[in-house]
């Protein structure tokens, strides 16, 4: 008798317990996730300084396909807050006006990137 | 057990537990921390969305390859006539040929004639993704069974676990063999496979895919499977479908109307 009185106690302490936490969840738990604006680009000013992009140009491009190949996160917000989006055409967008941009460098430094087997390369975009 | 301990360890329990159900009503984050969303990446949610195609036979007429024309211009896929180096992502095979699983016997002459339109199924179950040893085709987060060029070894494995013939290798460099370049998508190089991929890249810019748009007799319904409200799933609803070679498991996400 004293075993149930105590499990009927307990049984309604739990439940009390369960509806408290419910009712005084901050609104509902997770919230739906507002859906990716399309393609924002803000390209007055590359996405970093000239001197880290030199140096890092090669592993954003790799980070950037990764991330928006296989997860579909497309959207590039450098520290100051501005958006890009991951794509070579989004850097191609302004340095493709220099048509040798890419390639007096390359030629300097000696490096063969196979980027422009695919891609087309500016020299073939101001065509 | 000591009678006195015992009746202390269940009050003890007791008050523990009525100790926990006030603290969660007097300090709301106490118990379920509110996620801030905003800390997280802006990833598609897996399995969301599933593209899929419905193509309607009948409307598709005869002799007419405007879609075939469309896709191929815009994806930058080369022409070499002849079937041995043909690259192709879309294209029109005879009935028999589509579905040659189907009841063959005595078909009609309208069917034994008929061409029907053919490109990847983007599967839910993709056999090609699976025989891939670099993982450079791999199905999406959207149901496309999509293709990293980057990857790809030229293994050819893919071709052979893909049982409707979608995927072509390129044997040659395939710059000569294009006419006129897109310039919205890249080429691809000697030793690579590729294959349709349901215009992801207009998708991410809430566009049509190319062959949809090209359509003249509006044959090919695209739309979100996973959406019970979209005009390809009520046409799935109202129409009889068949797919491609379902008895294999594989899921196809294109469908046709015969």
């Amino acid at each position: 008798m004293k075993t149930k009185l105590l499990l009927t106690i307990i049984g309604a302490l739990a439940v009390v317990l369960l509806v408290t936490v419910t009712a005084f969840r901050p609104d509902g738990g997770a919230e739906p996730v507002p859906p990716a604006k399309a393609a924002p680009v803000d390209s007055t000013v590359c996405i970093a300084s000239k001197e880290y992009m030199k140096a890092h140009h090669m592993q954003i491009l790799d980070k950037w396909r990764h991330e928006a190949v296989r997860d579909g996160d497309r959207i590039h917000v450098t520290p100051d807050g501005r958006q890009f989006e991951k794509s070579l055409n989004t850097c191609l967008g302004c340095h493709s006006k220099n048509r040798m941009f890419c390639f007096l460098c390359h030629q300097y430094a000696n490096v063969k990137p196979t980027c422009w087997n695919c891609h087309l390369s500016p020299k073939e975009l101001s065509q | 057990m000591n009678q006195q301990r015992r009746e202390f360890l269940k009050k003890a329990g007791l008050g523990a537990l009525a100790g926990l159900g006030a603290a969660a009503g007097i300090i709301p984050t106490f118990a379920l921390e509110k996620t801030d969303p905003s800390g997280f990446p802006s990833k598609p949610v897996p399995g969301k969305v599933r593209w899929g195609m419905l193509i309607d036979t009948g409307n598709c007429r005869e002799g007419c390859s405007a879609c075939v024309a469309a896709c191929h211009f815009t994806h930058n896929v080369p022409d070499f006539s002849g079937t041995k180096n043909e690259i192709k992502w879309i294209w029109k095979s005879p009935y028999e040929k589509a579905f040659p699983t189907s009841s063959l016997q005595f078909p009609s002459h309208d069917l034994e004639e008929r061409e029907v339109l053919t490109l990847c199924n983007h599967c839910a179950e993709p056999p090609c993704t699976k025989a891939c040893p670099t993982e450079a085709t791999f199905k999406r987060w959207d149901g496309i069974v999509s293709m990293d060029y980057h990857r790809c070894i030229g293994c050819r494995f893919c071709m052979a676990a893909c049982p409707y013939g979608s995927r072509s290798f390129n044997w040659q460099d395939p710059r000569p063999g294009i006419a006129e370049y897109s310039k919205t998508y890249p080429t691809r190089e000697r030793g690579v496979v590729e294959k349709c991929n349901f215009c992801s890249e207009r998708l991410v810019k809430g566009q049509e895919p190319a062959c949809v748009e090209a359509c003249p007799g509006k044959a090919i319904t695209f739309g979100d499977l996973n959406d019970p409200s979209s005009r390809i799933r009520v046409m799935l609803g109202e129409n009889e479908t068949v797919q491609r070679k379902p008895e294999l498991g594989t899921l196809p996400s294109v469908f046709y109307i015969i």
